[in-house]
């Protein structure tokens, strides 16, 4: 088997095997169905957007939990040792560590789509907007997973990996906020950069190629730079 | 199998490793000795391509570190000091893991986790999960995953730590029966273990090679003379007298027990056959010889003294 897969596998078999991943997802699927009933029985829209809005919050408190270990702990506990002494290169511990944790926060995306199919049942929904939408969440989830990846890389301690991966997000998050403070031009080239621009552009069910490029570029520079920071712990 | 040449690894100002060359040859067993912070795990860790050194070459089964490491990784199994294992997994897992990322195929981690599991003595635990062993199994599980692959070479940081005695002797057996076929390198505190296990020993001490050769020959090294100790029954004035003036540049001392006497001789040359000498010297003076015995430097006291723990 691909040394990659085998990682995943490990990473799968590791999550199911412990509590934390079981809490966080039950906790997410809690807060999430609380914003998605928030919007239909509270204010009576029959509509995902209000959801989908809340999603990048959502994912700045569960994802840096379910990230924090994935490197921290392997330093911590010494398998960092093995993993590195077994035939596979850093940046294939990296991607197998990254898809591990992108499955993993892939199922509970799907596990989201029970939303959309009860608004099917009381009326229309526009299939291709939910559809863009839910493809924004994946690909943001995949972001904010490989920038608290690399977070987790930067120490041995899982909680200061939180605290590292959480103000990163955050950062992220009040990005627009920030920005306001600068010139259009300014503005403009920063929102090129920010995942949250292209998700909200997502929202709208406008599919751009610009939107794709940003999110896959973050995830693979934050990738490349955690397999960075590992090799250049090993040649400290 | 093991070819070190020149190896220096430095972290910042200090040195770790100072110029070590060393060899190993195929079937051989070599201990790796040396006190806290000599060195020897930062020998294991750039053998096993886990840091890369500062100068200097090295190389396993032919493969130069600087060359194809993945492969050269292949060549080996590693067992680092304390045993880091997926805690979380239960046993098959882990091996299974193990085995799969060294390119093991379905069939063949099947069989080779039976036999791996029945030589380490983990048939009975192989559905439990690691956080649930004892330190000894979880040990035996770092030490099976280490040989799943069947590297020609095996490294192996303080394998015994933490183990009782009766797990110590069977992981012992286990290192034993290996080095028949593969090549062991071993570091370890426990110098009764290397002098049990090993054919060789290497000593490190503060970053430097300073001693390499069998039990017999590094006590050669480090004795500084020899010593006799034998006791005569009845009167053994005679033979005291004799001895006192074949050996007048060496140092006696006798004692009186009964009707035995205790005799200790120590001569600083180590090219004469000392106890041979006092026999025939006992022969010749018609003394009756009830004990001769021929002291001979430990490993302790050879560790002790090449390593600076003797004042």
């Amino acid at each position: 088997m691909n040394p990659i897969l085998t990682l995943v596998w490990k990473e799968w078999r590791c999550a199911t095997d412990t509590p934390l991943a079981y809490v966080v997802a039950a906790a997410f699927l809690l807060a999430s169905g609380f914003f998605f009933g928030n919007s239909l029985f509270l204010i009576g829209q029959a509509e995902m957007r209000g959801y989908f809005s809340w999603l990048p919050i959502l994912f700045m408190f569960f994802i840096p939990a379910l990230c924090m270990r994935l490197l921290a702990d392997e330093q911590r506990l010494g398998t960092f040792e093995l993993l590195c002494t077994l035939p596979v290169q850093t940046s294939q511990v990296v991607l197998g560590k990254f898809f591990g944790i992108w499955l993993q926060l892939s199922l509970l995306l799907l596990l989201t789509f029970f939303y959309p199919l009860t608004l099917s049942l009381i009326g229309d929904i526009d299939v291709g907007q939910i559809g863009v939408s839910y493809l924004a969440a994946w690909l943001l989830a995949g972001s904010y997973a490989a920038i608290c990846l690399f977070a987790s890389s930067l120490t041995k301690n899982a909680v200061v990996a939180y605290m590292i991966g959480f103000g990163c997000l955050l950062l992220i998050f009040l990005m627009g906020q920030i920005l306001m403070q600068f010139s259009a031009s300014v503005q403009n080239t920063m929102a090129m950069f920010s995942p949250i621009q292209h998700y909200q552009a997502m929202l709208r069910g406008i599919l751009g190629l610009d939107n794709l490029v940003c999110m896959l570029a973050m995830i693979l520079v934050f990738l490349s730079a955690t397999t960075f920071q590992l090799e250049r712990r090993r040649w400290k | 199998m093991i070819e070190v040449n020149d190896i220096c690894q430095k972290y910042g100002q200090h040195v770790a490793l100072d110029h070590v060359s060393f060899s190993i040859q195929k079937g051989e067993v070599v201990g790796l000795l040396g006190p806290n912070g000599a060195g020897k795990s930062t020998t294991m860790k750039i053998l096993t391509c886990y840091l890369p050194p500062s100068s200097g070459q090295a190389s396993i089964a032919g493969i130069s570190l600087d060359q194809d490491t993945i492969s050269l990784r292949r060549n080996i199994g590693y067992l680092p000091e304390n045993a880091p294992l997926y805690t979380e997994l239960d046993v098959q897992s882990h091996l299974r893991f193990m085995g799969r990322m060294h390119g093991l195929s379905s069939a063949t981690l099947r069989d080779k986790i039976a036999e791996m599991a029945q030589a380490c003595g983990l048939s009975e635990v192989l559905k439990r999960r690691i956080d649930e062993l004892s330190k000894g199994f979880r040990q035996r599980v770092g030490l099976a995953a280490s040989m799943l692959h069947d590297p020609p070479c095996l490294i192996l940081d303080e394998p015994t730590t933490g183990l009782d005695p009766n797990q110590i002797v069977e992981i012992r057996h286990l290192i034993q029966k290996l080095g028949e076929k593969k090549t062991v390198l071993l570091s370890s505190h426990v110098l009764s273990e290397v002098e049990a296990v090993c054919q060789r020993m290497l000593i490190i001490d503060q970053g430097k090679l300073i001693a390499s050769g069998s039990v017999q020959e590094l006590a050669q090294q480090a004795q500084s003379g020899q010593q006799v100790d034998v006791t005569f029954k009845g009167d053994a004035s005679q033979v005291l007298a004799a001895l006192r003036a074949q050996f007048s540049d060496s140092r006696l001392s006798s004692h009186e027990e009964g009707d035995e006497t205790h005799v200790s001789l120590h001569c600083l040359n180590t090219q004469i056959a000392l106890s041979e000498l006092v026999f025939q010297a006992a022969v010749k003076n018609d003394a009756v010889i009830v004990a001769l015995h021929r002291q001979q430097a430990s490993l302790e006291d050879v560790f002790r003294k090449l390593t600076g723990g003797e004042a």
